[in-house]
């Protein structure tokens, strides 16, 4: 059979969930998809304070962020449908969404779409860089912050991004030691308090340097590392060999836009957004009516963002079926303000040169 | 070996679930409620998943989210099972797999 | 400099400290937020509006030290855990520092710590005094008493590794790193890394899944294979259950670099459904709800 609904949001993380919420607030009935067991996404495991301001939950910690959002879901009722455990598999031309729920394979053509399916990271190639014990940093926090387990005893970090400091600093709250940060950029890409943070619990950030090789019989027991040039080379006799059990690789993410290829939007490569990102235009619409965007899939940012884009996301998809309450106007230009701060600063500069050219009309 | 769960957290508190039984290779181990294979496996320091069938290197999970697909493992004498995300059950058959897996049934 | 080491400079630091006659008088925050980042939790949590509004949610903090009490609400939610609060009224020769602190075991009041500053080294012992543990914030703030003239510098703590009843290992790093980087320091030995590098590169997986290795794809790029999809049908890379999500872009960029094209030009390989290998019978069975 074929499920007919308002709305589907595909991804319960903090983009899914601020939309479906608005949505739902407006008066459409949402369908959330969520791949996981559990609502959140990434929030789950985000452990540390968020920055932002208070409209973004600032100072509250992403675990709690998710566990709030997810009960003011439950306060929609019948309004709202949450399908845990269930995969969108296919997204077809003819608006026609495939889902694996459970394992039994669905399919339900919404009115409306948004298409909040986050990232997948990067790899990174290096000699060895299959060996078991290397994890991506998704991984690590995985383990630590949803499973309570420690990924090894002594974790090399690539990567010294807001995410490779971040985790970082979760594993030393584990009870995990990090032999070094390894960044290849000749400065730390993260914010500098975060670096602040593990600096002083005595961690070495190794700016200009890479990871030249992994080794181990079974699984990670060293990672070579060597300075680099301005040029990505290697500078002879600066190799050094470090005694660990895990490689960490967070080297970046890029956004999960299968779903949005197959629906036949209109994308673009663009590097400082993380990859592949589709054109959009000021409500977030696709190139493919009716198919929005929110979160990390839309451009890497910060959670703070994806929230802020869910909301206008959903106020958007919602009205776009007559969902519109009086404070349409007004909730909307808050977004707008809100999205408009939080890409202001020099942090964000290269997010804001990225969306210049993600825009359509 | 040592414990690798995590018992006194600055900021998480995880909630002591019940022992869960299995057998990794033939070999009995503990696991606990709310973990998935993997994390069990992990927990009990099993680290090598299975195998690569042409290169036969070791093989982990990189992802833990069910996107690599580098944690595929025999269970109940099935193949190909996605351990990062599969939820352990009690009395789990758990196996190293060491090829490109077999269609059950057969 | 700050963006390199993470480690702020002493000229950073010297531009928040206050007159002698504000040290003099009481407790204060000092904010150690030096980059323009979007966050403003400590000026909209100040109940004495001693941490400026902020025009610009990335402005830097601006604090008014005659407002400021030192009640350190700011330091329990600034989410960089960069205000700290200091304390050099006593005159006595000793100064405390507050300092947010989330690992575990926390110190008790009374027992003596190590005091470490920004690099992470030792430099002296100190008495905590008090531990102020909120369960809104979950951020504990530990001040610790110490020689009034390390207050600049003390920033985080050890506690001294002798609790060894607790089966749990201290959360906090043994910290044995000195700031010049040496090998011994990291644990390391040097290598002899005047070996080919070449080779080794040709061996690296670049698709997981099949086994194949980047000498593989380079010899299929140099053959012409010159797009990912080609690559994929000849090669089988990308089709094995994680569907190219890791090798994917690792493929794309060796296009790029081998035949000089820019990344953004390189398309990636089709789409289709489903996105993860399912078995035939999970497409038979359908939904009969």
């Amino acid at each position: 059979m074929m499920y007919e609904i308002d709305l589907a949001v595909i991804g319960g993380g903090p983009a899914g969930l601020m939309a479906a919420n608005t949505a739902a607030e407006a008066g459409a009935k949402v369908l959330l998809l969520e791949r996981d067991g559990h609502l959140g996404g990434q929030l789950v495991k985000q452990t540390h304070k968020f920055f932002g301001s208070e409209e973004q939950h600032a100072s509250m910690r992403g675990n709690d962020i998710s566990t709030m959002l997810g009960d003011r879901l439950g306060s929609f009722g019948e309004r709202v449908t949450v399908w845990k455990s269930a995969t969108v598999i296919g997204f077809y031309e003819d608006g026609v969404i495939t889902i694996d729920h459970n394992g039994i394979y669905k399919k339900v053509k919404p009115m409306r779409v948004v298409v909040a399916t986050g990232a997948s990271e990067k790899f990174l190639s290096f000699p060895n860089n299959d060996l078991p014990g290397i994890y991506g940093a998704g991984a690590v926090q995985t383990m630590m912050n949803v499973y309570g387990i420690r990924p090894g005893q002594r974790v090399l970090m690539i990567g010294a991004g807001n995410i490779g400091l971040i985790v970082s600093y979760q594993l030393l709250q584990a009870g995990v030691s990090v032999a070094a940060i390894v960044e290849g950029l000749p400065h730390i890409g993260g914010y500098a308090v975060h670096a602040s943070k593990v600096r002083r619990a005595g961690v070495p950030i190794l700016t200009s340097h890479t990871i030249v090789r992994a080794d181990g019989a079974e699984s990670v027991e060293s990672a070579t590392i060597a300075e680099i040039d301005r040029g990505w080379n290697v500078i002879q006799r600066t190799m050094k060999t470090i005694a660990c059990d895990v490689i960490c690789i967070s080297v970046g993410l890029t956004p999960l836009a299968e779903l949005l290829w197959q629906a036949g939007c209109k994308m673009r490569y663009i590097p400082s957004l993380g990859g592949s990102v589709p054109l959009r235009n000021d409500c977030l619409e696709t190139t493919v009516k009716g198919v929005f965007i929110a979160g990390d899939v839309s451009g890497i940012e910060e959670a703070s963002a994806a929230m802020v884009e869910g909301r206008l996301a959903g106020l958007e998809a919602a009205a776009s079926l007559g969902f519109k309450s009086e404070r349409y106007c007004e909730e909307r230009n808050d977004c707008m303000e809100q999205l408009a701060a939080l890409r202001s600063g020099p942090t964000a500069e290269k997010i804001r040169s990225g969306l210049a050219c993600a825009e359509c009309r | 070996m040592g414990d690798r769960r995590i018992t006194n957290h600055p900021i998480l508190q995880f909630s002591e679930g019940e022992i869960i039984h299995f057998t990794f290779d033939g070999k009995p181990m503990e696991g606990r409620e709310g973990d998935t294979i993997a994390s069990a496996l992990h927990a009990n320091g099993v680290k090598v998943l299975g195998y690569h069938f042409m290169t036969k290197r070791p093989r982990g999970f990189y992802c833990a989210i069910g996107n690599c697909s580098s944690c595929l493992m025999i269970v109940n004498g099935k193949s190909n099972v996605r351990t990062c995300t599969a939820p352990l059950k009690s009395g789990m058959i758990v196996e190293t797999q060491y090829d490109r897996g077999v269609p059950d049934d057969v | 400099m700050l963006i390199n080491t993470g480690i702020a400079t002493q000229e950073l630091i010297k531009k928040l400290i206050p007159s002698p006659e504000r040290r003099a008088r009481g407790p204060y925050a000092m904010v150690e937020c030096f980059q323009e980042i979007p966050c403003n939790p400590c000026s909209t949590s100040c109940p004495f509006g001693a941490i400026l509004p902020m025009k610009d949610i990335n402005d830097i903090p601006t604090i008014d030290l005659d407002r400021c009490t030192g009640c350190g609400i700011c330091a329990g939610v600034c989410p960089g855990l960069a205000i700290f609060i200091i304390d050099e009224s006593k005159g006595d020769g000793t100064a405390t520092v507050t300092i947010p602190y989330e690992f575990r075991p926390l110190p008790e009041k009374g027992e003596t710590v190590r005091a470490v500053n920004r690099q992470g080294n030792i430099i002296g012992d100190g008495v905590v005094t008090r531990i102020l543990a909120s369960k809104k914030t979950k951020t504990p703030l530990i001040t610790v008493q110490i020689p009034a003239e390390l207050v600049y510098e003390v920033r985080f703590l050890n506690l001294i590794d002798d609790k060894s009843n607790s089966e749990e290992p201290s959360s906090t790093y043994q910290s044995v790193v000195t700031d010049d980087l040496s090998s011994k320091v990291l644990d390391t030995v040097e290598i002899d890394d005047t070996a080919g590098t070449e080779n080794d590169e040709d061996e690296i997986i670049i698709c997981r899944c099949e086994g194949l290795t980047l000498g593989v794809i380079r010899d299929l790029i140099r053959e012409g294979y010159t797009t990912v999809d080609e690559i994929k049908r000849i090669s089988r890379a990308g089709m094995g259950p994680c569907q190219a999500r890791t090798c994917g872009p690792l493929i794309a960029s060796e296009i790029a670099r081998m035949t000089g094209q820019p990344i953004a030009e390189i398309q990636p390989s089709a789409h289709r459904p489903p996105v993860k290998p399912l078995p035939i019978e999970f497409f038979l069975g359908g939904d009969s709800e």
